[in-house]
């Protein structure tokens, strides 16, 4: 086996936490059974490392294969990357989109290595028709570099196509030509969505965070739910307020609606507007032109987070739309301007 | 005493006349008491029998009263009663029919569409099935408003709904839901037979079924007998009709280096045609049971 294919080997399998090495070896399914009894995962992992990749080079391994295990740790720990959403279109009066997935994989690999000599493509089939793609870029005297890879989830039919953000932006036009090309779009737009949470993102675009339906099967009629005020709390205690309260709890449930919220980090507002003021004077409010400036929210769970303002009483409900729009308008990233 | 001894002279005469005459009165006073007697029990008697007819009729009027009493206090619990289960029958046939209407209610989805009233507008439910089996239910949340919105809904990704509500949802609502609902059930139908194939008949399949998140692109090697002598053919079916649940396009072929025989080229063309013709499972079911013909015709 290569030198640099066993030293890709080497890192990639030390990146694997301990914890989760037998069931990522298993889910890889390159190591039988009987060379996984062989090894001694108790071992101190430089030891386990080495043992494995010995096992590798006797069933002499690829670079594919190595690629392949690269993408399972990476499935496995997909919130260590931060994720983009493009947008693909067809032309007007298109035929049915007959997708075939292997008419797919060669396509776009043959556009990658048309363009670029040296670059590494892998697939992976994942759950709901999916695929995830790994490449590595190299140029064309240079080899691919296998340690900054970029990765592209994409389900089939679909207009959507979700991207780790790749180190290597130049190489980005070329990725999305690929895939527009490949999957018989016509036009490919970067999102203003980026997440950690690929999982969120996809709810998001697929407009599949609110799955709560009313239906005649459904026995909880809609005051029975507590406004969370919990008035059983203690009899001492007495709300004031409690209309105001009430209002606020329905306002945030008109909104927010009853589901999980779908998990972002941050929304990020550029604002590029006059100043408005209540007061008069003020050498701001003279200022003709538009005042730059970047306002931005961040939270381990945005949306959850926003959710709870109003009730909690640090915001008037209901909450401005630039807030709630963002998972309606599948945007987190916002430039305002005046009109 | 002497008359009694006197009369003993006489003998029996004087001590007869005498005895004759006590004799005599005894009688009288004996048929005098009998004749009293009578009269007394006649008077006990009609005193008894008067104090018969007043029991009687104390009795009687004692009865009626009881009898009335034990009527009135029946009378007032039976129209306690009555008024309770008239009360009673009252809310259960209300609520009996409260569940009835419910009941049918949630039995309209096997029509296939339904909906529900909301605050905003109205939840509809397109139920899907095929062949007779439900399959998946999908919702779209309207929201009463102009122009008409969708609030949210679970149509999947891949069906186009924004083409179909771009053209119908404004103009003509029967239509768009009619539109949606035809797209849903073709793909429950296309999406049944993969997953039956791939589940059912799994050994006749030389290879992984290739499909896509619409079903309506299935690439498969397969044998007709998963044992037998027969080839493998390639099938690759194209639903170019996204509301159909019969393939558009087929091509049967053999992957062999050498050319078919005449026999081996009519069975492809059949094939083919089973394919264009019958759902997919059913064309499989159709080869299992030619094999158990086979069989039967080798046990004879």
């Amino acid at each position: 086996m290569d030198e640099t294919v066993s030293e890709f080997f080497r890192r990639t399998i030390l990146k694997i936490p301990l914890t989760e090495m037998m069931t990522i070896l298993k889910t890889w399914n390159f190591l039988s059974e009987n060379q996984l009894q062989t090894v001694n995962f108790r071992q101190r992992k430089e030891s386990l490392v080495q043992d494995l990749v010995l096992l590798c080079e006797e069933n002499r391994a690829s670079l594919n294969d190595a690629a392949l295990l690269d993408i399972i740790y990476t499935q496995f720990h997909r919130h260590q990357k931060v994720w983009d959403v493009f947008q693909m279109s067809k032309g007007p009066g298109e035929d049915t989109d007959l997708f075939d997935m292997e008419q797919f994989k060669s396509s776009f690999k043959k556009i990658l290595k048309r363009a670029l000599k040296n670059v590494t493509v892998s697939f992976r089939d994942a759950e709901e028709n999916a695929v995830w793609i790994r490449i590595a870029w190299g140029t064309q005297y240079r080899k691919p570099n296998q340690y900054k890879p970029a990765y592209v989830v994409y389900y089939s039919q679909t207009p959507y196509a979700f991207t780790s953000s790749s180190q290597l932006k130049s190489n980005l036009p070329l990725l999305g030509q690929a895939l527009t090309v490949a999957s018989k779009h016509h036009q490919i737009v970067k999102m203003d969505l980026r997440s950690r949470y690929l999982d969120s993102l996809k709810a998001i675009v697929f407009k599949q965070y609110n799955q709560t339906f009313e239906t005649h099967n459904s026995t909880t009629p809609l005051q029975e739910r507590s406004l969370g005020l919990d008035i059983n709390m203690d009899s001492r205690i007495i709300h004031e307020n409690k209309t105001e309260k009430e209002r606020v709890q329905r306002v945030t449930q008109e909104i927010f609606g009853d589901y999980p919220q779908p998990r972002l980090e941050f929304a990020q507002y550029k604002l590029e507007t006059k100043f408005k003021s209540d007061l008069n004077g003020g050498i701001l409010a003279e200022r003709e032109e538009p005042l730059r400036c970047l306002v931005k929210f961040s939270s381990p769970h945005l949306l959850e987070a926003l959710k709870s303002l109003a009730p909690a009483g640090i915001a008037d409900a209901p909450l401005s739309p630039l807030l709630t729009c963002i998972p309606n308008k599948g945007m987190n990233y916002f430039k305002i301007r005046d009109k | 005493m002497e008359l009694a001894n006197t009369l003993s002279q006489d003998g029996e005469s004087r001590g007869g006349v005498l005895a004759h005459l006590e004799r005599l009165e005894t009688q009288v006073s004996r048929s005098r008491k009998k004749m009293e007697e009578p009269q007394s029990a006649q008077a006990e008697e009609s005193a008894l029998g008067t104090r018969i007819h007043e029991l009687r009729r104390l009795r009687d009027k004692l009865r009626a009263e009881v009898k009335q009493h034990q009527a009135s206090v029946k009378a007032s619990t039976t129209n306690v009663e009555s008024d309770q289960t008239s009360e009673i029958t009252e809310q259960e046939s209300l609520k009996r029919k409260r569940e009835n209407v419910k009941a049918i209610l949630q039995a309209y989805r096997f029509t296939g569409i339904s909906g529900k009233l909301t605050s905003r507008g109205a939840c509809v439910c397109i139920s899907t099935a095929f062949e007779g089996n439900l399959l998946g239910s999908y919702f779209v949340d309207l929201v009463m408003r102009k122009p008409l919105q969708i609030h949210h809904h679970s149509i999947p990704v891949f069906i186009p709904l924004e083409e179909i509500s771009a053209k119908y949802l404004q103009t003509n609502v029967q239509h768009f839901l009619f539109t949606l609902c035809e797209y849903l059930n073709a793909y429950s139908g296309r999406k049944y037979q993969a997953d039956r194939l791939q589940s059912d008949f799994e050994a006749f399949l030389a290879g992984p079924l290739q499909r896509n998140s619409l079903c309506n692109l299935l690439s498969f090697t397969y044998k007709a007998e998963p044992e037998g002598q027969s080839f493998p053919f390639c099938a690759r079916l194209l639903y170019k009709d996204l509301t159909t649940t019969l393939p558009t396009d087929v091509t049967v072929t053999y992957q062999g280096t050498d050319a078919l025989s005449t026999t081996q080229e009519e069975q492809r063309a059949a094939h083919e045609n089973l394919f264009f013709t019958k759902p997919l499972h059913q064309v499989f079911t159709s080869f299992a049971r030619k094999g158990d013909k086979l069989d039967m015709s080798l046990v004879s």
